[in-house]
């Protein structure tokens, strides 16, 4: 009959008992083992070295047509992005990006910025700032560094600062006979061929088609020949007309603001002018409507009250938006520093 | 009534937890622990700034004038001063307007064609090099264009060539 | 004989696989740190900067004559050798007639652990 007794010998039990005492020490110092195995923290400073880069580096994507030119209707189509000029051009950044990735009106911080720049499963907490040398511009988007604990990269840059032309008027002052008109009109032409042929490397040239350009016009109270205080000038339109090779001159279409005298808004046309009237065309305003080799030419109709001669180019030569620094500033390269805190 | 056949289960178990213990001591000791604040990160990061510096100042603004950089501009004219100050505003500078505290140490490497050999010509130091700095190491290249012999550089570095030339701008980084 | 008592060899034996696994998790912890790299170690030993520091002083060489560039390539081929210990040459060859670009560049870098070829129409 199987022995059914229920008990247990005691030197069986002092066995186990040291056998279990044992092992249970054993198992207590596995974890000390496991204990210099981090998960989270150790890449904070990996994920800043990488958007430092996708940012500082990379151009973004879609680079061509550029990410920058879509509106906030279609911010899924941006994959990533990216400030650099071009593929070829790392450190060097272009303004219309710049300014379009720190636009909080149109990206919302974390989410629109974790899927196109930082990436990685983990929700990441960041600080992308941006600053020149000389203080002129300061960006940031993210929350606040905390004090430590923060994975983090410092890149210089240099941004291309848009080019503008400045034009006193008193120099192009129409005179003769026939000048003494009411109607005036005063053109600048882009000669897109040469502003593209002439200077290849990007930094360094002005591209009409995708970057802002500026014109500024000052002095019109001096450009009057015959001094007559009751005149008043009056900028009555903008055409822009465009000239493709072996096409006739068309127009393409009026521009209707500019900023009058100074003001930090634009008027709508016609608009009465006492000294200076500036004319912004935004970066890409020229994508569409012309390409490499078209001529533009940009025509400021002024009319005054009385006759005079005046501020007038029609019977000269439009004026050239180009590469010689005494019509047009040139684009310059100014030093600045981003920085990349991720916790 | 009390005998000895449970000796047996006594030694068996002690026998086990020797072994135990004895293989977990091994263990335990063997094992490496992996400090997580190894000097990779900080000196990733030193490296990446002092090489953006360095690009920089290599990096003309713009074409209008000669096409210099100021890299160049300032290694023709051994401008040592100069080097070392636009250095160290474009690696300590931040963008909350506080500045960092690193220092420098610059050579310029040559090749001397007389005599073959590359020659060491100390261009500018922020601090004199006591030895226990943790430093690290970025180069530029700098394209010399020393035709004629007349530049300050050519006066000041020993057996310079007076010719077109590629020289190594060597610039150690730390952190104080 | 009387058979050798064996009831408590389980006992043993326990102790036993407690312990080889100790052995196992040790290797596994062991290899955890060394065969990965750290990102930063990464970085580190990619000669990105270098690279492009080596073609931009290169393409800068565009207009120079062969007599000249020929110095500067011996300048950079020794230095690189002294202080980068790297490999650094390149050759410049004129483009075909009717090309858009000037010249062909066959640059070749090499430090040991990266090696760089290019062949640039500039």
């Amino acid at each position: 009959m199987p022995d059914d007794h229920a008990y247990l010998s005691i030197d069986f039990l002092a066995g186990m008992t040291i056998f279990m005492v044992a092992f249970i020490w054993v198992a207590t110092m596995i974890p000390g083992l496991l204990i210099s195995l981090q998960g989270g923290t150790i890449d904070y400073d990996a994920v800043a070295y990488r958007t430092g880069v996708i940012l500082v580096e990379d151009p973004g994507m879609p680079a061509n047509p550029p990410w920058e030119n879509k509106d906030d209707m279609q911010k899924d189509e941006i994959q990533r992005f990216g400030l650099a000029l071009t593929k070829d051009n790392p450190n060097i950044l272009a303004p219309n990006k710049i300014e379009r990735f720190f636009c909080s009106t149109s990206f919302n911080y974390p989410d629109d910025y974790q899927r196109r720049v930082i990436f990685g499963d983990r929700p990441y907490s960041f600080n992308v700032s941006l600053s020149t040398f000389d203080a002129m511009m300061n960006w940031s988007v993210g929350d606040v560094k905390p004090d430590g604990g923060y994975g983090y990269i410092r890149r210089l840059v240099k941004i291309k600062q848009p080019s503008n032309a400045t034009i006193n008027a008193p120099a192009f002052r129409n005179s003769g006979g026939d000048g003494n008109v009411t109607g005036h009109v005063f053109s600048v032409h882009i000669n897109c061929t040469r502003l593209l042929q002439d200077v290849r490397n990007p930094p360094y040239q002005i591209d009409p088609l995708r970057e802002r350009i500026v014109v500024n016009i000052t002095n019109l109270m001096n450009a009057y020949v015959f001094t007559d205080p009751t005149n008043v000038i009056t900028l009555s339109k903008i055409i822009i007309y465009r000239q493709n090779p072996s096409q006739p001159l068309a127009q393409v279409r009026t521009f209707d603001t500019s900023y009058i005298d100074g003001g930090n808004t634009a008027s709508s046309l016609p608009v009465i002018v006492n000294d200076n009237a500036s004319v912004i065309f935004p970066a890409g305003f020229f994508y569409g409507m012309a390409n490499e080799n078209s001529h533009l030419y940009i025509n400021y109709t002024f009319k005054l009250n009385t006759p005079d001669c005046f501020f007038n180019n029609s019977f000269t030569s439009p004026y050239d938006y180009d590469y010689s620094p005494i019509r047009v500033t040139q684009p310059l390269l100014k030093e600045g520093v981003v920085e990349v805190a991720i916790w | 009534m009390v005998n000895s056949d449970g000796q047996l289960f006594t030694i068996e178990g002690v026998a086990a937890g020797l072994i135990m213990l004895f293989s977990a001591y091994l263990v335990v000791s063997a094992t490496s622990i992996y400090t997580p604040g190894d000097t990779h990160i900080s000196d990733m990061q030193l490296e990446q700034l002092g090489s953006d510096a360095l690009r920089m100042m290599n990096t003309p603004n713009t074409t209008a004038t000669t096409g210099e950089s100021l890299l160049q501009n300032i290694t023709k004219n051994n401008d040592g001063v100069r080097f070392k100050e636009t250095f160290l505003t474009f690696c300590n500078s931040t963008t909350g307007g506080s500045y960092d505290n690193l220092q420098i140490s610059a050579d310029l490497f040559y090749r001397d064609t007389l005599t073959n050999s590359v020659k060491q010509f100390h261009f500018a130091h922020s601090r004199n090099l006591t030895g226990g700095e943790h430093a690290v190491r970025v180069t530029g290249w700098v394209h010399l264009d020393l035709t004629g012999g007349g530049s300050p550089l050519s006066v000041a570095a020993p057996g310079i060539d007076p010719r077109v030339q590629a020289g190594l701008m060597e610039v150690l980084l730390w952190r104080d | 004989m009387a058979r050798l008592n064996d009831d408590a060899q389980w006992i043993v034996l326990m102790g036993f696989i407690v312990s080889f696994s100790l052995f196992f998790l040790a290797i596994v912890l062991n290899q955890s740190t060394v065969v990965g790299q750290t990102t930063a170690e990464g970085v580190l030993e990619f000669p990105k900067n270098d690279i492009r520091d080596v073609r931009y002083e290169v393409l800068a060489c565009s207009d120079l004559s062969s007599a000249v560039w020929g110095e500067v390539q011996k300048d950079m081929t020794s230095i690189a050798m002294d202080r980068k210990n790297a490999i650094v040459t390149f050759n410049i060859t004129s483009a075909p007639p009717g090309s858009t670009f000037k010249n062909i560049f066959d640059i070749h870098y090499n430090n040991g652990v990266t090696a760089y070829n290019e062949t640039a129409n500039y």
